[in-house]
């Protein structure tokens, strides 16, 4: 329990830091706010006044407890661009970011850890090598160039599929295949050596000793074990989900975080920009911080309790 | 000496195993002969790499597949030939009527299960029972091989326990289904000398409780002193002596067991150099053209290393030599 409430502070620490990073490199990048909000004619005293209403005059540590205290009670405020309620647009685009993201992680573990145990059943056989060179070019390959290649491919010049748009099944295959490519080519490779290493393990002879039948001793046993290291990684693997759905959202025009994010910065629309940033910190956060514990969940050998 | 064929559980009858290395296959095990009687303790001693365990695993069927390989003789139980049997077959066999325990206690239980799921497997792929059933047969066998606070020790992973205790599991673990033939592998090598007794004691016991045949190996000799009824010397992948426990120690006949009971070091002795037997074990790639032991032999003569011995009877067991000279400390 110690061990629990240990990573929490850790965790919580991390978050300051990260929103106080966030908060300042975005304060700092230049731009005027109020370029995007107001039209080009406004003058420089308007503009002035309108600063002071959206308190940006104030010292930027100030700017930050406020903007925090206001987030933590529930009102991260609005949108410049569009006076929408924050809290609206992290509801509708989270929605669908979550759609995406979800189904790639799912994606990355429903394909890949069949793949990978496959591979170590069979290897050296041409599945096995199969399996593997497919491994290494998707983790070659940078994924938005996997995006446009996809959508030549199966959009273009197959007419299978949509090229972008939100949200029917049929949008949700390209981009969700896409984001996943990576995980899954790197699961398929943790998988496989997993497997492989524990097939070597002394325990396996002793349940073999014991009669038991292959398919128990590596469908129950050995599986279990390789899993571990895998299911750790899952948590890195909502980090790398989450930094990546910014290049897929923008290239499928799936209206989720990410994309929300992307148009934000470029209109320096401060409040969008700040609190996305800060949800995407908090998700990557949150991604590690279930790596720790899942992998402590999983492995019996690191639970302190008795 | 008295043996009756129902006595006999396991017959091992020249066998030769061979181990792939580099692309050619090498013979390790060169024809051995041993038999394991009920309600005995055979122990069967050598050094590191002369075949033990090997000989040992194949009466399991547990040989790596892809790299040792039997190429002659049959291992009989109660008759049947092993080598002939199908996997399934095997499988009902093992622990349930031949049982194995190996020696790292450490890295032989999976890590992930709880003692008590792994007998409660155990127990049930091998006999139709509840859940309860084979939980209640599991806590009796952890009792029974003397584990302190069996039944809440049930739910402990591996690593929660001591060496020795994980090697009570074991036992436990290789004889919940009261089997006839119990084989050891260096049970004791790994764990503190203190403990080694009192798991030697617990495998003794367990032993004469289930009237089992037992084979253990070991290249300890203080362990055969400890527990063996019968002894069997294997020297590079063949038996060079068998005898009774008292006669091997009294009277050992070939040179190679007279070297290691004379490399024993002697407490009351004065101090001076161990004896150790001269030379090196033949690598399996390049055998000697006739008794494997001739090269390090003080009494070998020149028909020593044109023909291998033969495995004689004598008047107290086997002896592979021809020009044995008698033993003094």
């Amino acid at each position: 329990m110690k061990h629990v409430i240990g990573r929490l502070g850790y965790m919580l620490i991390v978050l300051i830091v990260s929103s106080i990073a966030v908060f300042y490199a975005i304060r700092l990048s230049g731009g005027d706010a109020t370029a995007a909000a107001l039209p080009g004619s406004a003058t420089e005293e308007f503009r002035q006044e309108f600063r002071a209403s959206i308190g940006l005059d104030r010292p930027i540590y100030l700017q930050y407890f406020a903007y925090i205290s206001k987030v933590l009670r529930g009102d991260p405020g609005r949108s410049i661009t569009n006076n929408a309620s924050l809290i609206e647009m992290l509801k509708k685009h989270g929605k669908n970011s979550l759609i995406l993201g979800g189904a790639a992680f799912a994606l990355v573990f429903l394909i890949g850890i069949p793949l990978g145990i496959l591979a170590s059943l069979r290897r050296n056989s041409w599945a096995d090598h199969g399996i593997m060179s497919f491994s290494v070019i998707g983790m070659a390959i940078p994924n938005f160039w996997l995006a446009l290649l996809a959508v030549w491919l199966f959009a273009s010049t197959f007419q299978l599929l949509p090229a972008a748009g939100c949200c029917s099944p049929k949008q949700l295959i390209l981009p969700a295949i896409v984001l996943a490519f990576e995980g899954i080519a790197l699961t398929v490779r943790m998988t496989r050596s997993a497997m492989i290493e524990n097939q070597n393990n002394d325990f396996v002879r002793t349940l073999r000793a014991g009669g038991l039948s292959e398919w128990r001793v590596t469908g129950k046993h050995v599986l279990r074990n390789a899993l571990i290291p895998i299911i750790s990684l899952a948590g890195l693997r909502i980090g790398q989900i989450v930094g990546y759905a910014l290049i897929v959202e923008q290239i499928f025009s799936w209206p989720g975080i990410g994309q929300a994010l992307v148009t934000a910065v470029l209109r320096r629309d401060y409040p969008v920009a700040q609190f996305f940033s800060l949800i995407l910190v908090v998700l990557v956060v949150l991604g590690n911080w279930l790596a720790d514990t899942g992998y402590t969940l999983a492995n019996p050998r690191l639970r302190r309790s008795k | 000496m008295n043996q009756t064929v129902h006595d006999e559980l396991i017959a091992i009858r020249d066998l030769q195993i061979s181990i792939q290395s580099e692309g050619s296959f090498f013979e390790v095990v060169k024809g051995v002969s041993l038999s394991i009687r009920t309600n005995e303790i055979v122990c069967l001693v050598g050094e590191s790499g002369c075949g033990k365990s090997i000989t040992a695993l194949s009466v399991m069927g547990l040989l790596p597949a892809d790299v040792a390989r039997v190429t002659g003789g049959e291992i009989l139980y109660r008759g049947q030939n092993l080598l002939g049997l199908k996997s399934r077959d095997m499988r009902r066999l093992r622990s349930d009527e031949i049982s194995m325990i190996f020696q790292d206690p450490i890295t032989s239980l999976d890590p992930v299960f709880t003692i008590g799921s792994l007998l409660q497997e155990v127990i049930q792929s091998h006999r139709k029972v509840s859940r309860s059933e084979a939980e209640k047969l599991a806590v009796r066998a952890l009792e029974e091989a003397q584990l302190p606070d069996a039944s809440k020790r049930m739910k402990s992973y591996p690593h929660e326990l001591s060496g020795g205790m994980r090697q009570r599991v074991m036992i436990a673990l290789a004889t919940a289904l009261n089997p006839s033939v119990l084989i050891a592998d260096e049970p004791t090598t790994a764990l503190d000398v203190t403990v080694q007794a009192q798991i030697l004691e617990s495998l003794r016991r367990r032993q004469r409780e289930l009237k089992m045949g037992m084979l253990l190996i070991t290249h300890d000799l203080a362990v055969v002193a400890a527990v063996a009824d019968r002894v069997a010397v294997m020297y590079s992948g063949e038996i060079v002596e068998e005898a009774s426990v008292n006669d091997l120690f009294d009277n050992p006949k070939h040179p190679y067991t007279q070297g290691l009971m004379g490399a024993i070091p002697d407490i009351t002795a004065r101090r001076g150099l161990l004896h150790a037997i001269p030379g090196r074990v033949p690598p399996p790639q390049v055998p000697p053209p006739g008794c494997e032991f001739a090269p390090r032999c003080s009494y070998s003569i020149g028909p020593c290393w044109e023909k291998r011995p033969a495995l004689l009877p004598t008047s107290v067991g086997k002896l592979r030599c021809i020009n044995p000279q008698p033993f003094s400390r």
